[in-house]
């Protein structure tokens, strides 16, 4: 197996004047625990709490590869918000689990991403180490995203490479580095000065070299013997560190937290349950919320979503941006801001309006995101009610009782839906007798087919409920004519329109325990299985004991032995990263 | 208590009312008891088929600002005896009478509104059969490309300016409304709006069911009011003496539409209202509205300033001075809405009220 040492060294080899020249590769990660990276890390002498969850449940180590998000909230936070960066890392695909995040451990990285990511960094070095203009009203970031001026601009000065390379890289690699790996990279700063005779510009290469390092774009987790489970591993203060900061900040950690796993603070009990408190009260929660609805509420499909303009005319792009944010804004402001119960995310009238949205739901708005309060006696109450959901579970022309169906058990219930056969005759409902006014009739004529009629009647009952609303999530009354029935049934409870079903929906128990399972597996990066079942049982007690307050379960997860607990090392480890590589002609890299 | 929230929950008690009010008809009018609508689109009222040949048997307009320039000074000149002197003319049209053949649209069909009353011999008829419509203007600009749709370039920018300048957002308030079928006295009020009109999703359309601020500073002059009735789906407003709407302000300059016996027809459902704006556009502020435009977007019509204002003061057919000379020209605007909410402002404590300029 080839160490992650050598494989940094590797790395850096290929800085340069040019650095990265016709170089391809493909990583392939795997389920790889790197044992030992940093074993000098003082291990820290503490029992976790009996109430902190079983103690016996362990989280696969891992090796993930950093979502887009992450990466741009790494830079915004390393370096500020205005340093663009593109779109240097593609979507990932959805696990079987419903979650993006859980596949971030098994995916490909072909050649022309690594190139993307190359360039990427090289754009957001030159940023950082920019010299402004004031004509154009761009700031100059060297002054103060390097810590300390050289002694002259065209030479060489190894004190205040380090200096930056030191703070700069600890953030990045969310580690600190030692002196041996501090010098390499002020070798290179020198070696890039002194070819470009430029101390700026030699600064950017290491920078550069940095941000395509693969311990900064792979959050890998690394262990140490676990001293209150003697023969057992857990996460190394730094991983936990990095775990922490992913889960609840979809971003590296800061100084702070930084500090509390340099001390080993973090791996006590009462330490990790300090950092985890500064954590919750920073502002930086509100980016892990969003992320974390984000995934679990496949918002991803926003990006590709679009309506019929002829039949939605209102549904222009900005509406569906503007649908998805509303949603984040009204989950972050209900669970975090207010505390309130998770299940009744369901049933709230609060929300946010923006102007745009605003002409769908056929309410006024005043200029920019405000709160909103749909009326007492509205039809819309709760987020499935959103133009979010019902927009993205739609067709784009018209509405789908099967789609939402679909969407509600799979991504709320996390339920299984199975893919519709082969052979379904969709006629019916895609080329429909113009005698079928409604959905609900067209549903119907399908569900005739024995083969459909399985899998609708575990769909069709909720999202006929959800018929008061048309493709884009505009309230309507009818459809064809005819009056639309909005009653409909989840798991036995009945009801008669899309305030009922948000009610079932409330008292159904497996909406906080798909929450719990669905938050435990992003916040470990792992799929759940059977394995897990002691330790999401611990978690929706504490849930229910909360009154579902997501706080409560986002602390609950994070001070919780298996979150730190890894599993033993496999007895003859499969190779973690295969990497090959093409040199071009010419190349620099030696 | 917090400004925001306070417009928030104003808002927010007609709210469901409105929503029911799109989703139902006109129902819910009788919560509300008012309907908003936004300007989005404005054409001048010329009959107009694909044609041009039937429409416009002599051509459409033959010379514009380039060909009379070609024609004056064959052989060139002085700037001040050339180029300047005829964009001199521009702004004092009256130094110098009419010099080339105008082509005037003819035809008996035409658009707009039966002003007067009356059934006169210059007068079209509608496309449904009503006689007595005054449309002098019809005459002057119908045979002109600019005028014509859709390529219309003059309409073309005015449109667009709708959706991109700041100073084109004018609404229309219809308040005592029983129903959008039927109302019989109702009262219209004309705003300025202060905010962006909603794009649809072709990107060029414009949405229905947008939020406009009223603009109770620098649109206090365009407030007006008007009163009338719906029959039958269709907005009558009773004529007002002098009015004014805005249209293709670029540069965030003012450039009104000014008006003598002013009034809207308007057909009006929950979402849109599309219809006629007509009456005696007053000759001269008409005329200097049309030559902010550059001369080069003149040349592009082939409408040469100065030929265009005699042509204008011939057709001219109301309002006589004391020379006897008609000073207003029968016309009207084809104006295409979109359902808006209307944001009224709080009054602020301790303020007088405010109170529209003109009316």
């Amino acid at each position: 197996m080839q160490s992650i040492q050598t494989r940094r060294s590797r790395y850096s080899r290929l800085l340069g004047g040019t650095f990265w020249m016709g170089v391809t590769s493909a990583l392939v990660l795997g389920i790889a625990g790197c044992a030992n990276y940093m074993t000098d890390q003082p291990a820290a002498e503490a029992q976790p709490a009996a109430d902190l969850g079983p103690t016996d449940v362990t989280s696969v180590p891992r090796a993930r590869f950093m979502t887009a998000q992450q990466y741009a909230n790494m830079i915004a936070d390393v370096f500020g918000s205005d340093i663009q960066i593109g779109t240097p890392i593609p979507p990932l695909m959805r696990s079987p689990d419903g979650l993006l995040s859980t596949s971030a451990g098994s995916v490909g990285i072909p050649g022309g991403q690594l190139m993307q990511l190359q360039r990427t960094a090289a754009t957001v070095a030159h940023q950082v180490v920019d010299k402004g203009d004031i004509g154009k009203e761009l700031p100059a970031h060297r002054s103060y995203l390097v810590p300390c001026k050289p002694k002259a601009e065209n030479a060489p000065d190894d004190a205040c490479a380090a200096k930056f390379i030191r703070s700069t890289g600890r953030l990045l690699f969310r580690r600190s580095l030692d002196d041996a790996q501090v010098a390499e990279w002020v070798g290179k700063a020198r070696e890039g000065t002194e070819r470009l005779k430029d101390f700026y510009a030699g600064l950017a290469g290491v920078l550069e070299g940095m941000l395509i390092d693969p311990m900064v774009l792979l959050i890998v987790d690394t262990t140490e013997p676990d001293p209150t489970r003697p023969g057992q591993l857990r996460l190394d203060a730094y991983s936990l560190a990095s775990r922490l900061s992913f889960f609840l900040w979809n971003s590296v950690p800061n100084d702070a937290v930084l500090k509390a796993a340099e001390s080993g603070e973090i791996q006590t009990p009462a330490g990790r349950a300090r950092v985890v408190e500064m954590m919750l009260a920073s502002p930086r929660l509100e980016h892990g919320v969003r992320a974390f609805f984000d995934d679990m509420l496949h918002y991803d499909l926003f990006d590709s979503l679009a309506k019929d303009g002829m039949v939605y005319s209102r549904e222009s792009g900005a509406v569906l941006k503007d649908a998805r944010e509303q949603t984040l804004r009204t989950a972050y402001d209900h669970l975090i801001v207010r505390n309130r119960d998770y299940r009744a995310l369901f049933t709230t009238r609060d929300t946010f309006m923006s102007p745009a949205l605003a002409s769908v739901y056929n309410v006024p708005a005043v200029p920019g995101w405000a709160p909103y309060s749909f009326p007492e006696d509205s039809p819309r109450k709760g987020i499935l009610n959103h133009v979010s959901f019902l927009a993205l579970h739609s067709h784009p022309g018209r509405s789908s009782p099967t789609l939402r169906g679909k969407a509600l058990r799979e991504t709320l219930l996390c339920q299984v839906v199975p893919p519709p056969p082969p052979n379904v005759d969709f006629s019916a409902v895609e080329d429909p007798d113009a005698n079928l006014h409604t959905a609900r009739e067209r549903l119907t004529a399908h569900r005739s087919n024995p083969v459909c009629a399985g899998c609708h009647k575990i769909t069709d009952p909720i999202g006929l409920a959800l018929e008061n609303f048309d493709g884009a999530g505009q309230y309507r009354v009818s459809e064809g004519g005819v009056t639309i029935d909005a009653s409909g049934s989840l798991d036995g409870k009945q009801f008669n329109d899309p305030q009922g079903l948000a009610d079932a929906l409330h008292d159904h128990p497996g909406l906080p325990t798909c929450l719990v399972k669905r938050m435990y597996g992003y916040g470990v990066g792992a799929l759940t299985t059977d394995v897990d079942k002691p330790q999401l049982a611990w978690l929706n007690q504490r849930f229910e004991a909360s009154g579902y307050r997501v706080p409560d379960l986002l602390r609950a997860i994070a001070l919780s032995p298996a979150f730190g607990n890894v599993a033993e090392r496999p007895a003859a480890p499969k190779p973690a990263i295969k990497t090959t590589s093409l040199t071009a002609p010419g190349s620099v890299a030696r | 208590m917090n400004k925001t929230f306070g417009v928030l929950a104003a808002l927010a008690t007609t709210s469901l009312a409105a929503s029911v009010a799109l989703a139902d008809g006109s129902e819910s009018i009788a919560d509300t008891r008012t309907i908003g609508y936004v300007t989005t689109d404005l054409h001048w009222a010329f009959h107009q088929t694909q044609d041009v040949d039937k429409d416009c048997p002599e051509g459409l307009a033959g010379y514009g600002p380039r060909e009379t320039f070609k024609e004056l000074y064959p052989n060139g000149g002085p700037v001040e005896k050339t180029q300047l002197a005829r964009e001199s003319l521009k702004f004092f049209p009256r130094d110098e009478p009419m010099k080339f053949p105008y082509i005037y649209a003819k035809g008996t069909l035409g658009v707009g509104v039966n002003l007067d009353g009356k059934v006169g011999p210059d007068d079209y008829v509608s496309a449904t059969g009503e006689q007595g419509i005054d449309n002098a203007l019809q005459k002057v600009l119908g045979c002109n490309a600019q005028f014509r749709r859709p390529e219309g370039q003059l309409q073309l920018f005015g449109n667009k300016f709708v959706r991109t300048s700041t100073w084109n957002r004018t609404l229309i308030e219809i308040t005592n409304v029983d129903s959008l079928s039927r109302s019989d006295n109702v009262e219209v009020t004309i705003y300025r709006g202060r905010d962006p009109v909603l794009l649809d999703a072709t990107g060029e359309g414009v949405a229905p069911g947008g939020t406009q601020r009223i603009d109770m500073r620098w649109g206090k002059p365009i407030i007006q009011h008007l009163k009338g009735k719906i029959v039958d789906g269709v907005l009558t407003t009773e004529p007002i003496k002098q009015g004014i709407y805005p249209w293709a302000i670029y540069n965030d300059v003012p450039t009104l539409l000014n008006w003598r016996d002013m009034r809207l027809k308007l057909t009006l459902t929950p979402e849109r209202a599309d219809g006629l704006i007509a009456g005696y556009m007053d000759v001269e502020s008409y005329y200097t509205w049309l030559i902010a435009w550059s001369t080069h977007h003149l040349s592009y019509g082939r409408l040469d300033p100065a030929e265009f204002y005699w042509a204008l003061r011939k057709m001219a057919d109301a309002y006589p001075n004391e020379q006897g000379e008609m000073t207003a020209i029968s016309s009207a605007l084809e104006v295409n809405m979109v359902q808006a909410f209307i944001s009224h402002p709080e009054p602020i404590a301790g303020e007088r009220k405010m109170t529209d300029a003109m009316h």
